[in-house]
């Protein structure tokens, strides 16, 4: 008859043992290349929505999701101008474009859509945008 | 001996493997970022954009998001709303509505609305302006249902060449669905619309932060009163049976069917008779094509001012590849059966063909069931691929006018009215 410490002992060396080639196993198909190592990312679901009593018809808040605009000068300015109506993603959504096409977009923000940018700032935007969104220049 | 050989044998190769891969877990745990920041490596994740040339995808390549009342869709922004629909949805001609594509112009949009106090106004030059309650909609009118495609003008964007800027959607801005509602001519009637006018203007509830009278404020079109597609039109309060999700228009749409989907004025509020025509930037410059065929034209003619602009109104003739996808190899003498949806919004579809080949020949598809003149017309062909390679599929449309799908692209400013026969690669494999 084994004590109870002995018991547990042999136990915990058998998990043990166990947990070992369960993740050697896993590495092993890693390395077969039946899992890639990256990480292709996953998304949250929401939760279930409450609704109200009586005639209201509710959904929860749009979620935002944040824009990946490059680092550098000007970011700011498309941050605090661009991002009034609508999100900077508009800016990488698109294709590479040419500078004289961005130079026309900005003036359209301008003269038919009604933003208010300062031309300094208006300077900047297309200075950034020329900077990392041509053919050129756009790396991601 | 044997024994005592398996034995050490056994333990060795365990040691060696729960060691080395402990090693190799934590190594690669502490090691790399990337499992802090999820990034996949470069080659197993699709480019963040595309461009200067065409799009190679069938879908855009944004980001999968979820929003209210929504499956994961393809996100192309999250503000104002834009959402494509995936390529497998389009297996069947009904596209749910959690899967319906979503397609707002400005960023304020509502995401709780009070029954009680919403109103649909129709004001302007009639003689008896109304304000409609929901239960009026539902009580006062015989209800009408009609499966209808809504397509955004701008479907297939990222496939023009020189690309164009706007909305760089795959073909996934497109759906169809069951609209239940009642006759837009019938609410017309009851308001009495005086002489002298000439187009009924539809706005919703969205609005954007630009300053008033500008087109980043309000989202307004219209329709000329002589247009036969206002006989078509229904207000509609249900879609597939339910109620409108929030993001494709709740508590009410206008359904315009054939047209694209930039007449189909999501939570309508309101509805003005004209006496003028509408020139809000949305009706001028806005949604115009060249009045030329097909509404192609070039860059040169663009720029020297030669082209006279119209109004978009009807939908060019298009067919869809949806399965295989080229996703999976199709081992060599296996039947499969390709599998689609097709529509015009010039009447029915007549006429579905597809080849294995650029070159030809075409053989004629099966046809689905019959939804009705404006829906996805599903279709379906056997094919067993003979040789290993790779194989370009096509397929083809026709619909009643006889309009056929052309193999040429088309280009225009706006980025509209896209419908070059689609083509899907697919690998043939070795079976023997």
């Amino acid at each position: 008859m084994k004590s109870p410490v002995e018991k547990v002992r042999l136990f915990l060396a058998l998990a043990g043992l166990l947990s070992i080639v369960a993740v050697g196993v896993i590495y092993a198909d890693l390395e077969l290349g039946y899992y890639s190592s990256s990480n292709l990312g996953s998304i949250a679901q929401p939760a279930p929505m409450k609704q109200p009593a009586g005639a209201a018809y509710k959904i929860s808040e749009f979620p935002l999701y944040q824009p990946e605009l490059a680092p550098g000068d000007g970011r700011q300015d498309v941050e605090s101008y661009c991002n009034t109506c609508h999100t900077p993603s508009y800016i990488t959504m698109q294709p590479p474009l040419p500078a004289a096409t961005w130079e026309a977009e900005v003036t359209k923000m301008g003269k038919v859509f009604g933003a208010q940018i300062p031309s300094e700032s208006q300077a900047s935007i297309l200075k950034y945008l020329d900077a990392h969104y041509t053919p050129e220049t756009r790396k991601h | 001996m044997k024994k005592e050989f398996a034995d050490t044998s056994r333990r060795s190769a365990l040691k060696t493997l729960g060691a080395g891969s402990v090693a190799l877990a934590l190594g690669r745990f502490f090691q790399s970022e990337a499992f802090a920041q999820q990034q996949p490596s470069a080659a197993s994740r699709i480019p963040t954009f595309t461009g200067p040339g065409a799009n190679p995808y069938w879908n855009s390549v944004g980001k999968i998001a979820t929003f209210p009342q929504k499956a994961p869709l393809i996100m192309l922004t999250d503000r104002p709303v834009q959402l494509e629909t995936p390529r497998n949805y389009f297996l069947n001609p009904i596209t749910p509505n959690d899967a319906f594509f979503v397609r707002w112009h400005l960023e304020s949009i509502p995401n709780e609305i009070d029954l009680s106090s919403w109103r649909l106004r129709v004001e302007g030059n009639v003689n008896n302006p109304l304000e409609l309650s929901f239960p009026d909609l539902l009580r006062k009118f015989k209800p009408i249902t009609i499966a209808a495609v809504n397509q955004c003008s701008g479907n297939s964007r990222s496939r023009f060449q020189p690309r164009v800027v706007g909305g760089e959607w795959g073909n996934g801005a497109m759906g169809c669905a069951r609209w239940t509602g009642v006759h837009f001519r019938e609410i017309l009637d009851m308001a009495g619309v005086k002489s002298g006018s000439v187009q009924v203007q539809m706005q919703g509830l969205e609005r954007g932060k630009g300053p008033q009278g500008m087109p980043s404020y309000e989202f307004k079109k219209s329709l000329d009163l002589t247009d036969p597609v206002l006989d078509q039109c229904i207000v509609a309060y249900a879609m597939n049976g339910e109620p409108l999700p929030m993001l494709n228009g709740f508590p009410a749409r206008l359904i315009v069917p054939g047209y694209f989907a930039t007449y189909w004025m999501k939570c309508l509020s309101s509805v003005t008779l004209l006496d003028k025509p509408d020139g809000n930037f949305w009706m001028n410059p806005g949604y115009r094509v060249p009045d030329t065929p097909r509404g192609n034209t070039n860059p040169a003619d663009v720029k020297a001012g030669k082209v006279k602009m119209i109004p978009i109104t009807r939908m060019p003739v298009r067919s869809f590849i949806v399965s295989p996808d080229g996703e999976t190899k199709i081992p060599a003498g296996l039947p499969v059966t390709v599998r689609g949806i097709a529509f015009s919004g010039s009447g029915p579809i007549t006429k579905i063909e597809f080849s294995d080949s650029a070159r030809g020949p075409w053989r004629t598809a099966k046809l689905g069931e019959d939804l009705g003149p404006y829906a996805f017309r599903a279709w379906e062909i056997q094919w067993t691929p003979e040789r290993p390679g790779n194989c370009q599929l096509a397929v083809r449309a026709t619909d009643e006018k006889g309009n056929v799908q052309p193999d040429d692209g088309v280009w225009n400013p706006g980025g509209y009215l896209w419908n070059k026969i689609e083509r899907q690669q697919v690998t043939v494999g070795v079976a023997e």
